[in-house]
């Protein structure tokens, strides 16, 4: 017998909906913005994401990943790493229903999130202290479910970002034993 | 370790794959590979299908973000429905074996006798239990973790339980020749762990079984009274689906797990007039608090769990003690997706890295969940914490933070939003922890269980005392959803033991 989650709606169902009618109600307007302003390089191709969620999750990413010593050259930075592409190769192998999660959540975080803290402008035109604005406000929201979307992304931020060797003598790790250059790890 | 003759990999099935036998395994782990071995040594020619992957020692490479999805369901990012608990389990040729920290320890007396008094578990007591520990534990090699395989971090744990008087020691192991490298839970590049990959699948393959990895069980099939072999897909290089695969057989062993083998039986509509299957999720949710200390720990060098403290931890029914604390150090992804916040601070936060000690405390949980198939037949973990686990975590977490202040931290974090830093008990007995609770602190859970438990009632229970369902002949299971309660500790022992304790049931049915 199989038991369908729909016999009772979820508590993700419930997000989605909220989220679709947020959108919805904002009018035309927002999915006519979302289109558009995103540019993305010509030799720039995508596996899981539109182009408007892979810069979402490259603004995200600079903010999540920021350095704490401004003008550090030994700090790498997160699109030096492309840990947007990261992500993005990372979240077209990951289950269906995950990917839409995420993916909802990314308009969330461009369209809703701003205006929820105050600002008017989506999450991409906004300066770097008003985008951590915006994820300090998700990430502590009272809505479960978005801190959770934005652990997620975080999560995957830090992923791509930890995962290169360039990052571990930031922290001090000396990295794995077995193919390790002469030199260490750099 | 070369394993030769019968693993043989879905992608290179040349067409699809038609079998007949005697016993068909579904999951490789612990209860599988047990299952999977007792059936072959008894001149039954026994397969196992995995849905994951077959990797060795040699494709172990110590980073995280390589082995993470090729060892781990979801890619690691399993979680339950409401996205509370993240979920690691095991996927691939050895199970959670693979991946796992190699802790062994035996399902507690208590627990056993709990089972049989109040659960209707026959013939698994602990006298009628002590053979099979022992013939595992003999297996597996398994020995005491003594002082010098200690690591740091572990004697961070050991340090505090001393300064407290709390109650603590040695782990047990199932390693040989271990270098310490500290990345088990990525898969050991120096083939030192005695699990299911090493040991008892090649003893299967020795006795004549068949291993086909990559391939997915997507059907029991059956006729509502008897079992009669499942439907499945061998997966190409590329991960889709490029083979069909039905295997008939006169018994099926489930061992994909308390979450596979529960989701595989409900898409199947296993018979459940009792509206048993799925139910009784435990999982032992846990938490995590990291201690700054001024010297280096380093603990992702080294055995990374091999002490332990019990003093929160009793057995015994009804006790408001039911947290288990060990030490859980994570590489730097893990660790950075650990530590609360964003930005400048969580970058100043990761350079403490090297001199920080970690702890978590898990709950021997009482919440019962439950493990459905969803509208596209995966898993859905339905599980909501209940508020008396709640407590416990809560308390596991204090214990935490108390046990490295005792060990000499600096500062102690208790990873919510916003964080709890702590530099001295006072602050810690004057905290309000009120806010420990899903989704305000992250929570990881690694030994789901007791979604298919045993029981001599069809109306509280899924399996009879002989691991058969009772109403689908020659249906068996093999893993973790066996158990009628949480087990308070590391299944994997329990798991193997109760796959070799009842295979000569399997064995009997098959024949």
């Amino acid at each position: 017998m199989r038991a369908s989650t729909q016999a009772r709606p979820s508590r993700r169902r419930v997000l989605q909906a909220g989220v679709a009618a947020a959108l919805v109600l904002g009018g035309s307007a927002v999915a006519f913005v979302r289109t558009r302003g995103y540019d993305l390089p010509a030799d720039r191709a995508l596996q899981a994401f539109a182009p408007w969620q892979f810069i979402v999750v490259q603004h995200a990413a600079r903010r999540i990943a920021a350095p704490d010593r401004s003008g550090d050259p030994s700090i790498p930075g997160a699109d030096l790493l492309d840990v947007a592409g990261f992500v993005d190769a990372w979240v077209a192998r990951m289950d269906a229903r995950v990917r839409r999660d995420l993916r909802r959540f990314l308009a969330y975080l461009e369209h809703l999130a701003p205006v929820a803290a105050g600002h008017r402008s989506r999450f991409t035109r906004l300066s770097p202290s008003a985008q951590d604005e915006v994820l300090a406000s998700v990430e502590s929201s009272s809505t479960d479910l978005l801190r959770a979307g934005f652990d997620g992304l975080r999560s995957l931020v830090f992923m791509g970002y930890y995962r290169d060797p360039r990052t571990w003598s930031l922290v001090g790790y000396d990295g794995p034993l077995i193919h390790r250059p002469a030199g260490g790890w750099k | 370790m070369e394993v030769t003759g019968a693993f043989l990999r879905g992608r290179d099935l040349g067409g699809d794959l038609s079998l007949d036998v005697d016993a068909v395994v579904v999951g490789t782990g612990a209860g599988g590979s047990v299952a999977l071995r007792e059936l072959a040594r008894a001149g039954l020619d026994a397969v196992a299908l995995e849905e994951g992957a077959w990797l060795t020692s040699r494709d172990f490479d110590q980073r995280e973000d390589r082995m993470l999805p090729r060892l781990f369901q979801d890619m690691g990012g399993r979680s339950t429905e409401d996205m509370a608990i993240r979920v690691l389990q095991g996927r691939g040729v050895g199970g959670s074996t693979v991946h796992n920290t190699n802790l062994c320890k035996r399902t507690p007396d208590a627990i056993l006798d709990l089972w049989g008094r109040k659960y209707g578990v026959a013939g698994a007591s602990v006298a009628d239990m002590r053979p099979a520990f022992e013939a595992i534990e003999r297996d597996l090699s398994v020995t005491e973790m003594s002082g010098p395989m200690r690591n740091a971090n572990n004697e961070v744990l050991r340090e505090g339980c001393a300064a407290l008087g709390w109650a603590g020691g040695p782990l047990k192991h199932n390693r040989v020749g271990c270098r310490q490298s500290g990345y088990c839970e990525l898969g050991c590049t120096y083939d030192a762990k005695e699990n299911a990959l090493k040991v008892l699948l090649p003893h299967a393959v020795d006795a004549g079984a068949r291993v086909y990895s990559d391939v997915e069980a997507t059907r029991l099939l059956h006729d509502g009274r008897q079992v009669i072999g499942v439907k499945g897909i061998a997966r190409g290089s590329e991960g889709g689906a490029a083979h069909a695969v039905e295997v008939r057989a006169r018994i099926v062993v489930l061992a994909g797990s308390a979450v596979g083998s529960a989701a595989l039986a409900r898409r199947s509509d296993v018979p459940d007039p009792y509206a048993q299957l799925g139910r009784g999720l435990r999982m032992h949710p846990g938490a995590v608090v990291a201690g700054r200390f001024d010297r280096a720990i380093e603990g992702w060098h080294g055995i990374p769990q091999s002490y332990e403290c019990t003093e929160h931890l009793s057995f015994e029914e009804g006790s408001d003690r039911r947290v288990w604390i060990v030490p859980a150090f994570a590489h730097p992804i893990g660790a950075a997706a650990s530590l609360p916040g964003f930005g400048a601070a969580h970058m100043t936060s990761m350079r403490a890295y090297p001199n920080l000690a970690v702890l978590t405390a898990m709950v021997h949980d009482e919440t019962s969940g439950e493990v459905l198939a969803g509208d596209d037949g995966r898993p859905v973990l339905r599980y909501a914490m209940g508020e008396s686990d709640r407590v416990q975590l809560g308390k596991g977490l204090a214990a935490c933070a108390r046990l490295l202040l005792a060990a000499g931290a600096r500062e102690v974090t208790i990873p919510a939003i916003p964080p709890r830093r702590l530099t001295a008990v006072a602050q810690l007995e004057a905290l309000d922890l009120s806010f420990v609770r899903p989704h305000a602190v992250p929570l990881t859970a690694v030994h789901p269980m007791g979604t298919l438990r045993l029981g001599e009632d069809p109306r509280t229970s899924v399996v009879s005392s002989t691991g058969e369902h009772h109403q689908l002949r020659g249906l068996f299971v093999a893993d973790g959803s066996l158990f009628p309660t949480s087990l308070g500790g590391p299944p994997q022992i329990s798991i193997y033991a109760f796959a070799l304790h009842l295979a000569p049931h399997m064995i009997a049915r098959a024949r």
